[in-house]
């Protein structure tokens, strides 16, 4: 286990990183996925796995 | 960070390269479960476990699971138990090749003082439900039922943690709260076979919806909490990878996975890790409540918001059994509709396993992220090979329980009466397993983290998401998903 760090350094010394177009891609097809499939998902729940 | 967890699951070993826990959990899991299966040939191998029943007098608090062992003396069937656990807690000690005396000493402790909550938490007058009021000669009670005892076992863990520091350095070879709910996971998976072979579709219903919402919690999850960590907070990627994973996914496991996708310090998982011990517990000491109060017609939608929404494997499962008993006691009063015990806890557990076997999936998706994209570098840094390492393993044990059972049930149904016996004797070892997992979550929930200078500004990423989306997001998938599925009837 590495030594207690000291957070305040830590978060002091960190530098601004501008969101990057990979990152907003990212972010960007993770939700669009995610709103898409759950159409999918319902879809499916429902006519195959209604309980 | 006094919890054990963390070390451990910076690395996949154990200590000094022994077992991993999560292996362990296997082993003790099925030897627990195969010993019940005794049962089946007519050897009833477990029936002394003892189990804790509701009292108004303590003579009465303890007994024997089996009827078997009915002239067994409720005190020798709790020695009886804690000396098989104790020398199964050698082996384990071995196998992580840490100190015997040690490991034997601390593991006592915890075992006693985990089980003298659960008998205070099963005191009439807080445990009885309204229908069993009268039978105990009592006029009011809590109505908390028996797993009660995990809330005390919490709180005096709790105490112990931030009050009592030398205590709780003195049974920190045993606080391995993760090693406790993931044995209990898979003993669990019998338990719910049993319930699977009686109501199959349902089961199915739940499993895949289960999945389901899983898969929209990742994909939603994780990106808004890494573009707030990001646009709003101004965290570097290095941190807002982690947090977004602990915060978003599964507390610890998630953000140590993460980090080491994409090679992040081991300070950052460590801190990130910190926060959402302390954070899970709170989670777990509300939630369920909430869950009990405004989701007792929606048993299932609530057991699922439990292993959406509370971090860690420990502090979900947990508030899932929690859930599952506030929430079938308050049906019971209000409506008077006696839900059948395990589904809203199955339900958490669903959700958290399939949780859990994402985890190395997701990291290899952002360790190919950044290797190539964001890095620029492809010296394949994250091996396919690391999806396996990084699998847990303990749901290899949760399956094989599950369908070992579901097996027996279909191919030969003239045992369903006997493997449902067996695994109620399982399932007392299940419950002590979780009542430590509730003692040493308690245990290394070290609230003074929360002084240390610097930490509110992580700390206020953790409530913004937490509170602002990440709850009520959970509750929304939990409920498109389980609204309207209900647990079968409890027979009266």
């Amino acid at each position: 286990m590495p030594e207690e760090p000291r957070i305040a350094e830590e978060l002091k010394t960190m530098e601004h990183e501008p969101l990057l177009p990979v990152e907003k891609k990212l972010i960007a097809w993770s939700i669009g996925a995610g709103v898409i499939l759950l159409g999918v998902l319902i879809w499916l729940s429902d006519v195959f796995f209604a309980g | 960070m006094r919890d054990n967890s963390i070390n451990s699951k910076m690395t996949t070993k154990g200590s000094r390269g022994g077992l991993s826990e999560d292996w362990l959990a296997v082993w003790v899991g099925l030897l627990i479960f195969l010993l019940s299966l005794g049962v089946l040939g007519g050897i009833d191998l477990l029936g002394w476990g003892v189990k804790t029943q509701v009292w108004t007098q303590l003579s009465k608090s303890l007994a024997p699971v089996s009827s078997s062992y009915a002239r067994l003396p409720g005190i020798m069937a709790l020695f009886a138990t804690y000396f098989f656990l104790v020398g199964v807690a050698s082996l384990v000690a071995s196998a992580l090749k840490v100190r015997l005396w040690a490991f034997v000493r601390a593991f006592t402790l915890v075992f006693w003082t985990s089980y003298l909550c659960w008998i205070l938490g099963s005191f009439a007058f807080i445990a009885a439900t309204p229908d069993k009021v009268k039978d105990f000669g009592i006029s009011w009670s809590l109505n908390l039922t028996s797993e009660a005892g995990f809330i005390v076992a919490l709180i005096t863990g709790l105490v112990i943690g931030n009050f009592f520091p030398a205590f709780a350095d003195w049974i920190k070879p045993a606080m391995r709260s993760e090693w406790y709910v993931k044995t209990a996971i898979v003993i669990l998976g019998g338990f719910f076979g049993v319930s699977a072979i009686e109501q199959m579709g349902l089961a199915k219903a739940v499993i895949f919806r289960g999945l389901c919402a899983i898969v929209e919690a990742y994909l939603i999850y994780w990106a808004l909490v890494y573009l707030v960590a990001r646009k709003y907070f101004k965290f570097s990627r290095e941190w807002a990878a982690p947090l977004a994973s602990g915060i978003s996914i599964c507390g610890v496991s998630a953000a140590i996975a993460t980090g080491a996708a994409i090679r992040a310090r081991p300070v950052v998982p460590i801190m990130v890790s910190s926060l959402v011990v302390v954070f899970a517990v709170v989670e777990l000491l509300t939630l369920p409540f909430v869950a009990q109060y405004f989701l007792y017609k929606e048993p299932l939608v609530a057991g699922a918001w439990m292993g959406l929404a509370v971090k860690t494997d420990g502090a979900a499962v947990a508030s899932g059994a929690i859930a599952d008993s506030l929430i079938r006691a308050r049906a019971l009063a209000v409506d008077g509709v006696r839900y059948q015990e395990g589904w809203v806890m199955g339900a958490a557990t669903t959700v958290k396993v399939f949780i859990d076997i994402f985890i190395g999936v997701w990291a290899f998706i952002l360790a190919a992220i950044w290797c190539t994209r964001i890095e620029g570098r492809r010296d394949g840094r994250m091996r396919s090979a690391e999806i396996w390492e990084r699998f847990p393993k303990f749901v290899i044990g949760y399956m094989l329980t599950f369908l070992t059972v579901l097996m027996i049930g279909i191919f030969f149904p003239s045992l369903a009466a006997k493997t449902k016996e067996a695994m109620a004797e399982a399932n007392v070892f299940r419950g002590i397993f979780f009542v430590m997992t509730f003692f040493t979550i308690g245990v290394a929930s070290n609230f003074e983290k929360l002084r240390q200078e610097g930490i509110w500004r992580l700390a206020a990423v953790y409530l913004v998401c937490l509170f602002g989306f990440v709850i009520w997001i959970g509750l929304v998938i939990s409920w498109i998903f389980f609204h309207g599925i209900m647990p079968p009837m409890a027979p009266a």
